[in-house]
């Protein structure tokens, strides 16, 4: 029988081989301090399969959590795990992982293409595998027809989904994506909401990053909360949903005419109190947000107002944070 | 075959893929092309003062005096001498013979040092204008050999290694009136590419070039916010700082490289040659090449780890440059014999320099010695005295200040390796701590 002259010849170094049992993610009682400032403080979660929100004030840690996870900094205390590898000391999970970073900075110079072949070549592409890899993203994200433009020349939401694209082209397991619809126009919001929900559908393990609840609510229903540092609540969005429907929303509208809107508004049977805080805004108050929310395009376009604006108040999530630690 | 796909290659992609990025970012930013040509413009800028004293005429001395009619009878005084008859005299001047024209009567003594060596004893020198040598009342057979060794009109040369010194005694009126010409311009050309190799090219550009490319070649990634695309990737940072440093030397090695050759090129023209090329230079610019671009390597490797150690690394880089700067002075003064150049980058850099100038120009220091004897006493006049040393010919001084002995006490080869490793290691010692900086360090901004 002839030898299987493959398997003669240059030894070849042992590649990371991952640990099939442990979980994508795991902090155990994970602290980080800066100074004298708890930015994280006894963090134990593990996490593993699906599309996870973690949401939280600015400053909240949601940050901190993700760079832990990047090997970017040093935990104080505690374990983290990544693939059941330490990622501070070792480098090689990140093979299976893509991380989108909260910053707008990147190589603007380069075309979209380009930037994510080149970064694509890290993970041990060809130049080839690279380029045909990063089309592919690049088409997966709806960009592939301006993807032989500079990077400088893009508008945020663009930007931000070159950065998802270049953090898709290694095929990850996990995708941590760092406040990804931050600054972008309703359209590009929609678009990368509905690539993040099509990740979890692949079975990916996905986290995403948010200061605004109803963005994460659109997307998962499985959500972390992050507030001072410690893990508030962690649970799929009904049971929180059940906590936070105790505690009323608010809902901020522009228009041209608030008293008129308000009138047609009252008809709703949820909503609970209505405030014209200025002669453009009408905030209205309700405890079933979601239920508000489907209602009120079809009043609008049904009385024609004219509204150029729907949002939450920022303070938001904070009244929500204060009632769930009970301040 | 075997499978393409292993570990080696895949690193082979991420090196290549960080270094072509690197080069290509360098290749957007313009101070990079302000720093090259500002580097080039320099180099060629000096370069001109060389072409313009490579054409000028050096002006002909009469170092022995002898070209001048001091009796007015027509004749020289060298064309007197030789007949025999008295040049202070009108009335005494060679009969039947023409008189020479003065020009015939300088530089008519040239060098015949061909077998000059630092062995303990040598023989050299050859009467060429016969003043020396003449027959007749007004000089005896003692006087034609008055260093004794027996041979009438030559020079002997007896070198001490005790005192590491070479005493130049001559017989009087040999080798006395060189060619001040042939000598300065070949003095002048070989300081011109020692000068210019080793304090323009090894040190100024070795250390500014590293200083505006490598220093931020991690800091800058780092405060731009953009180092965390490269290190979210399975590659480890040390692999990425060695990699930057590739693209980082993917830039200044090809400059200094194209560098080399054009000052080749121009020096290999411009140069004292009896063809059209000077073929023999082009080992020396090979060798200040090597140099520069292991020094360009070696502060790369020691400013980018400035970069990773503190934002404002580039204060401990000028630091560190003006320690340098004191240090080629030093190399280049004292040459092999100070220790302390031994402490920085610069002083092996230069010693490479050295150890392949002592290979290209064998001849060195005996070329030093003979300029600087310039035809022993008879030379010291007003002339001399102007240009700042008795007997030194033009283009001497440059030379011997320029060159200096590696000092190593082994061969010029050996030196040459030695110092190379030197800096190789030197480089390695910065690329590691700079990693280990790099690992510690948290990205958190």
């Amino acid at each position: 029988m002839m030898p299987d002259m493959s398997q003669v010849g240059e030894a070849e170094t042992q590649e990371w081989v991952p640990n099939a049992s442990a979980p994508v993610v795991m902090f155990d009682n994970v602290s980080k301090q800066y100074g004298r400032i708890n930015a994280l403080t006894g963090v134990s979660v593990a996490l593993s399969g699906g599309v996870t929100g973690v949401l939280g004030m600015n400053g909240a840690g949601k940050s901190t959590l993700f760079k832990l996870m990047m090997g970017k900094i040093k935990p104080s205390g505690g374990v983290v795990k990544l693939f059941g590898e330490d990622p501070w000391k070792n480098t090689a999970p990140y093979a299976r992982v893509g991380f989108v970073p909260e910053h707008e900075k990147m190589h603007d110079w380069m075309t979209a293409l380009d930037f994510i072949a080149t970064f694509a070549r890290l993970h041990g592409l060809t130049r080839d595998e690279a380029e045909k890899e990063a089309t592919r993203v690049l088409n997966f994200v709806g960009l592939s027809d301006v993807m032989l433009k500079q990077i400088g020349r893009f508008s945020k939401g663009m930007r931000q989904r070159v950065k998802i694209a270049h953090a898709l082209v290694n095929d990850p397991d996990l995708i941590i994506l760092d406040e990804p619809l931050q600054g972008c126009d309703p359209l590009a919001r929609t678009s990368i909401m509905n690539v993040i929900r099509e990740l979890g559908r692949m079975g990916r393990t996905v986290l995403v990053s948010s200061h605004i609840l109803h963005e994460i609510e659109r997307i998962t229903e499985q959500i972390i909360i992050l507030h001072n540092g410690r893990l508030l609540a962690l649970g799929n969005s009904y049971a929180i949903r059940e906590m936070l429907d105790q505690h009323p929303h608010k809902i901020s509208l522009m228009c041209d005419n608030p008293k008129k809107l308000a009138k047609d508004v009252i008809d709703i049977d949820e909503v609970k109190g209505l405030t014209i805080a200025s002669e453009n805004n009408l905030i209205i108050e309700t405890q079933h947000f979601g239920l508000v929310h489907a209602k009120l395009p079809g009043i609008i376009v049904e009385k024609s107002h004219n509204v150029w604006e729907i949002d939450s108040p920022d303070d938001d999530l904070q009244s929500i944070l204060q009632y769930l630690t009970g301040g | 075959m075997s499978d393409k796909n292993n570990v080696w290659s895949k690193l082979d992609r991420k090196a290549t893929a960080i270094a072509e990025f690197t080069m290509r970012q360098y290749r957007t930013r313009i101070s990079t092309w302000v720093v090259l040509s500002v580097g080039l413009g320099s180099m060629l800028l000096v370069t001109l003062f060389y072409a313009d004293a490579m054409n000028t005429q050096i002006e002909a001395i009469d170092n022995d005096q002898d070209s001048y009619d001091w009796d007015g009878d027509g004749y020289p005084t060298g064309q007197e001498i030789i007949y025999g008859t008295d040049p202070y005299n009108q009335a005494s001047y060679p009969i039947g013979i023409e008189p020479d024209p003065p020009e015939k009567w300088i530089n008519e003594d040239d060098f015949n040092w061909d077998n000059a060596s630092f062995a303990s004893i040598s023989k050299v020198g050859y009467d060429d204008d016969g003043d020396c040598l003449r027959e007749g009342q007004l000089v005896s057979d003692s006087q034609k050999d008055s260093n004794g060794d027996s041979i009438p009109c030559n020079i002997v040369l007896l070198y001490s290694n005790y005192s590491n010194t070479l005493v130049i005694s001559s017989d009087g009126n040999v080798d006395e009136d060189p060619d001040d010409e042939k000598y300065g311009k070949e003095a002048l050309h070989r300081a011109f590419i020692l000068g210019v190799g080793k304090m323009g090219i090894v040190y100024l550009l070795g250390i500014f070039l590293p200083l505006f490319l490598a220093t931020g070649l991690i800091r800058d990634e780092m405060a731009n916010g953009t180092m965390h695309f490269m290190i979210a990737k399975p590659i480890a940072r040390g692999e990425i700082l060695a990699y930057r440093m590739l693209g980082y030397l993917g830039i200044v090695w090809p400059f200094l490289i194209g560098l080399c050759l054009l000052m080749a090129l121009v020096t290999g023209f411009l140069g004292p040659s009896e063809s059209v090329f000077r073929l023999s230079d082009l080992g020396m610019w090979f060798t200040i090449c090597i140099a520069a671009m292991l020094v360009t390597l070696v502060y790369g490797a020691i400013f980018s780890t400035f970069g990773i150690l503190w934002k404002q690394g580039v204060v401990l880089a000028i630091i560190l440059a003006a320690w340098e700067l004191g240090m080629a002075f030093v190399s280049v003064l004292a040459g092999g014999d100070s220790a302390i150049q031994k402490f920085s980058v610069i002083g092996w850099g230069l010693m490479v320099v050295d150890a392949g100038a002592a290979v290209v120009w064998p001849d060195m220091a005996m070329f030093i010695e003979m300029g600087n004897w310039g035809g022993g006493n008879n030379n010291c006049n007003w002339e001399s005295y102007e240009r700042g040393g008795c007997g030194s010919l033009i283009g001497n001084e440059p030379l011997s200040f320029f060159n200096s002995a590696h000092g190593l006490g082994v061969s010029n080869w050996i030196a040459a390796i030695i110092a190379s490793l030197v800096l190789l290691t030197q480089a390695v010692a910065a690329w590691f701590i700079g990693q280990s900086l790099f690992k510690g360090k948290e990205m958190d901004d």
